[in-house]
């Protein structure tokens, strides 16, 4: 039997229910055993404007997408105009018969020059300036179209309504019919996501089956799904992860202002404040919950972070490039006053308001310099959803050893990946007690006497000392004394290099693959499940790969990437962003230059076809000094 | 032994500045009040105003320019425990802090803010502040001010704050009576205290004042609290009262408590309905680990809806 590996794109208007129709789609491959892994793409809008869910089914847990797709499901002559390099031979593109008609001018909510480019495109392939022209074009690249009377089906299966209102399911159910999905495990979706609402899951459960039957009847070619059984898992987004993350690390206080990616988080951790505590310690403490409050803006979002972070409150902010940069001068007050605080900053397109709601990795050298003034902090990122949860542990857990302000990097792309997790383990990273003591009258907060740089940690609320934004003395008050001011910048950077030889190396850069390799990616953030599938496919060809995969870039492991690339053969860094960022960092900490870098800034996921491509490019030529832009994405 | 509010530290304000009459009733009030001084904070933001958490012997944070309320605000709701006092200047509390000071209004987290209003940027040689007078050339000045001045008391009620008053740093006796009521008021409170800064106001100074200012509560009939038992119609009254007191300025000055609105809850009160035993065991409290030292929470029950079967 064929390895089952199944792409799909369903898209439509912002607003129509495409998120209820990919989290359907979802879950009905799950409960028929199988793993999902999906992207959204949506644009700075509420309702209207083009949006698409890109996803990927396999047995295994998939960690990437890739194009050409296998299925094409419109709700919207907009996502067939859309997505016309993403079809190739064998694409199924299912879409509504009525509207083959539709116009590219009469789709006012396709970005100007965007449809320019389709007018020319179809224009070039001698093709009509409408749906049809443009399925005609997707034929010849090898897509097999799939029109469908979406209102005839909808009106024969509920009486009275909106019929474009059920698009959604209709879309999701000829996805999953076709693909060989039992009906049972769409019905058993719908009935979760309709959970209360019994005259919805009604109405959309006999969508559903008109739309099973409509196949039946028509005689469509379906695959055949080998059923598997089925286990419990997790199905959760990157603002998941960070959220579950932080609850389960002891968040007891987080701020925000509304941003896009980064709000959801906040709103999940709101959602589970209602803490559920293991069973042995139900009775032994008092149950309690975790304050979270929307502010007036990022700068008292950190601030009142910060606040309850002194009063021993294990608390973090979450923020978008906009929001961090209005953080800046509160993030170098928590460095000269030590204060254990955690920010999530959701990487998007930048600069300025950039593309509010796309993909982007450009925001690290900004966390490595945030503030003014010199000041330890430390860098972290994440690449996969399970990353998302046990580093936003370790970030709180740094915070409140190291006594500064941390920031974790999460890119939009993987924000709003959705993948599903065999189990959270609550035992893999430990999560210490704020000790909340009144000291001896002997004790200062800011102690020199240490032999690591960290003084031992007082709260407002038992002792009694003082903080300031000015260099300060051991108690915290003002000073401008010129030798005091040299230790205590000595003993605030002594943390750093105690940071360096405390935490294992696992948690801040890995090696996938072999020791020696042909190739050696360098990379960090979401791209690290495409290119790990990149390495497999190359593996195959008896391409020798290995990933060196950054996670902390402060303080950076300089001697263990040092160490691997100075031995690396031809090395190739791949970023979402245009400088290449961790590259810099790279040449920075250890003098070696990367030349070769496949980056991508256009706000899109990057694909393992086009890392792939771009690889094979790369590896072709005998240029040693190469950039390769990625361009794919609707 | 009886607690020493005040540190042992060199106050460095100007000889005759208005600010040590009001570090010296905050001292009177908390002694008076018999509060543990573990039990209260003070926050500041940045300027003269902002060194006066080094100067009172409780738990301090000098913060950023106009981010006092903020920082307190994380304090207050972190631990509603804790008393907390806030103190700025009128530029840190009502110019680059203005959307903080408006914020804080509709929150109601139950802070005692304390406004030093002497119409200058002192520390940086003073620049005219938002409540000076429009036209007004205090000697610092090469031009006269051209901007229009900001009405703190009205600023304050419209945004909703529960307590609004005003003091004189030179009449301590009264600052530290509304202080105390400000602190035990449930709500989050302004004051807005008068005051001369002697190097840069050579307009605005004591004498000035001392001809000027009058205490509302000398008239017997003044009531301007409101309670949980008072109608809507008698609670709209007093604020209007309020505000129209608000508008006086010029010849007389009203001092002494505009507004003071029992009826309001205090946001920690509000949160306290979302968030299980949160005024009990507040964040800052919380156990957050196991005698073993892992997570106290149990993942597959608190995110059961992310679970997919």
């Amino acid at each position: 039997m064929k390895t089952v590996d199944i792409s799909i794109t369903i898209g439509g208007p912002q607003g129509g229910g495409i998120d209820t129709s990919s989290n359907m789609i979802s879950r009905a491959f799950a409960y028929s055993g199988y793993n999902v892994f999906g992207v959204r793409e949506y644009h700075s809008n509420i309702k209207g404007r083009h949006s698409y869910t890109h996803l990927r089914v396999k047995k295994e847990r998939p960690r990437s997408l890739k194009y050409p797709l296998d299925f094409l499901v419109a709700l919207d002559p907009d996502t067939i105009f859309e997505h016309i390099e993403d079809v190739g031979k064998g694409t199924r593109i299912i879409y509504d018969n009525s509207i083959e008609k539709s116009d590219l001018s009469q789709a006012r909510m396709i970005m100007k020059d965007t449809s320019e480019r389709i007018r020319q495109e179809l224009e070039h392939s001698g093709e009509q300036m409408t749906v049809a022209g443009t399925i005609s074009l997707m034929k010849k690249k090898g897509g097999i179209a799939i029109p469908v009377p979406f209102s005839d089906i909808v009106q024969k299966a509920i009486s009275g309504g909106v019929p474009s209102r059920y698009y959604n399911t209709l879309g999701a159910a000829l996805t999953l019919a076709i693909s060989g999905v039992d009906v049972k495990f769409l019905e058993e979706s719908i009935r979760f996501v309709f959970s209360s609402k019994e005259k919805v899951v009604e109405e959309n459960v006999s969508v559903v089956k008109a739309a099973y039957d409509y196949c039946q009847e028509n005689k469509f070619r379906t695959d055949n799904l080998e059923e598997i059984k089925r286990s419990p898992r997790f199905l959760l987004t990157g603002n998941d992860g960070a959220a579950i993350g932080k609850i389960m690390g002891g968040l007891r206080f987080q701020t925000y202002y509304p941003i896009t990616p980064a709000s959801d988080e906040s709103t999940i951790i709101e959602e589970h404040e209602d803490l559920k505590w293991i069973e042995s310690e139900n009775s032994k403490l008092a149950k309690s919950g975790i304050a979270v409050v929307q502010t007036e803006d990022e700068i008292s979002a950190i601030a009142m972070a910060s606040g309850a972070a002194i009063t021993g409150a294990r608390s973090s902010t979450a923020t978008s490039g906009p929001g961090f940069s209005l953080m800046a001068e509160a993030i170098s007050f928590a460095g000269i006053d030590e204060i254990p605080i955690v920010i999530t900053l959701y990487q998007r397109g930048g600069p300025s308001t950039g593309l509010p709601t796309r993909n982007g990795q450009s925001d690290l050298l900004f966390a490595l310099n945030t503030g003014h003034g010199e000041f330890p902090r430390m860098v972290i990122s994440s690449g996969d959803v399970e990353e998302c949860i046990y580093d936003s542990m370790n970030a709180l857990n740094y915070a409140q050893r190291y006594q500064l302000p941390v920031i974790h990097l999460i890119d939009k792309n993987l924000a709003n990946t959705s993948d599903f997790i065999p189990e959270i383990d609550s035992k893999r990273v430990k999560v210490p007690q704020v000790a909340r003591i009144v000291h001896s009258p002997e004790w200062r907060r800011y102690s020199l006497n240490t032999n690591t740089g960290i003084s031992e940690f007082g709260v407002f609320g038992k002792d009694i000392f003082w903080m300031t934004g000015d260099e300060h003395d051991e108690l915290g008050h003002v000073t401008e004394d010129s030798e005091l001011r040299d230790k205590m910048m000595v003993k605030r950077f002594h943390k750093l290099e105690v940071a360096d030889s405390e935490i294992p190396l696992s948690e801040r850069a890995i090696l996938y693959g072999p020791e020696s390799a042909d190739v050696t990616f360098v990379t960090w953030g979401s791209q690290k499940g495409p290119i790990l599938d990149v390495m497999e496919i190359l593996g195959k060809e008896g391409k020798k790969c290995n990933l060196l995969y950054l996670k902390m870039f402060q303080p950076f492991p300089s001697e263990f990437v040092s160490g691997i690339l100075s031995k690396a053969k031809m090395i190739i860094d791949v970023e979402s962003n245009m400088l290449g960022q961790a590259a810099n960092v790279i040449k920075l900490n250890t003098g070696i230059d990367i030349t070769r870098r496949i980056l991508k800034y256009n706000g899109r996921h990057m694909t393992e076809d086009e890392i792939l491509d771009a690889t094979r490019t790369i590896m072709g030529t005998s240029q040693k000094k190469i950039e390769v832009v990625l361009k794919h994405g609707a | 032994m009886v607690h020493n509010f005040k540190t042992d530290l060199t106050v460095d304000w100007c000889p005759g500045c208005g600010d040590f009459g009001i570090v010296t009733s905050i001292t009177q009030a908390l002694a008076e009040l018999n509060l543990d001084p573990r039990g209260v904070v003070a926050v500041s933001g940045i300027g003269c105003s902002g060194k006066t958490p080094h100067y009172l012997n409780i738990a301090g944070a000098h913060t950023l320019h106009g981010r006092s309320i903020p920082y307190a605000t994380g304090v207050k709701l972190s631990n509603p425990k804790l008393k907390v006092i806030v103190t700025g200047g009128d530029g840190d509390m009502l110019s680059i802090g203005a959307g903080h000071f408006v914020a804080e209004g509709r929150r109601n987290s139950g802070l005692t803010i304390m406004v030093y209003d002497n119409e200058v940027y002192g520390l940086t040689k003073g620049q005219a502040a938002p409540t000076m007078s429009l036209g007004e050339q205090t000697k610092s000045l090469t031009k006269a001010n051209i901007f229009g001045k900001l009405n703190p008391i009205a600023l304050a009620l419209s945004a909703g704050y529960s307590m609004v008053a005003r003091g004189f740093s030179f009449d301590m006796k009264q600052l530290k009576e509304i202080i105390k009521t400000a602190i035990n008021h449930e709500g989050s409170s302004v004051i807005d205290i008068l005051q001369p800064c002697p190097t840069y106001n050579n307009i605005n100074t004591m004498e000035w004042y001392k001809q000027r200012v009058y205490k509302l509560e000398d008239d017997k009939s003044w009531n301007p609290i409101i309670t949980p038992e008072d109608s809507a119609e008698i609670s709209g009254q007093k604020f209007a009262s309020a505000m129209t007191k608000a508008l006086e300025w010029g010849d007389k000055i009203p001092t002494g408590i505009f507004y003071q609105n029992k009826a309001i809850p205090p946001f920690t009160k509000r949160l306290a309905k979302n968030v299980p035993n949160y005024l009990e065991v507040t964040p800052a409290e919380q156990r957050v680990s196991t005698p073993d030292g892992y997570t106290v929470v149990d993942p597959k029950q608190t995110f059961a809806d992310k679970i997919i079967v």
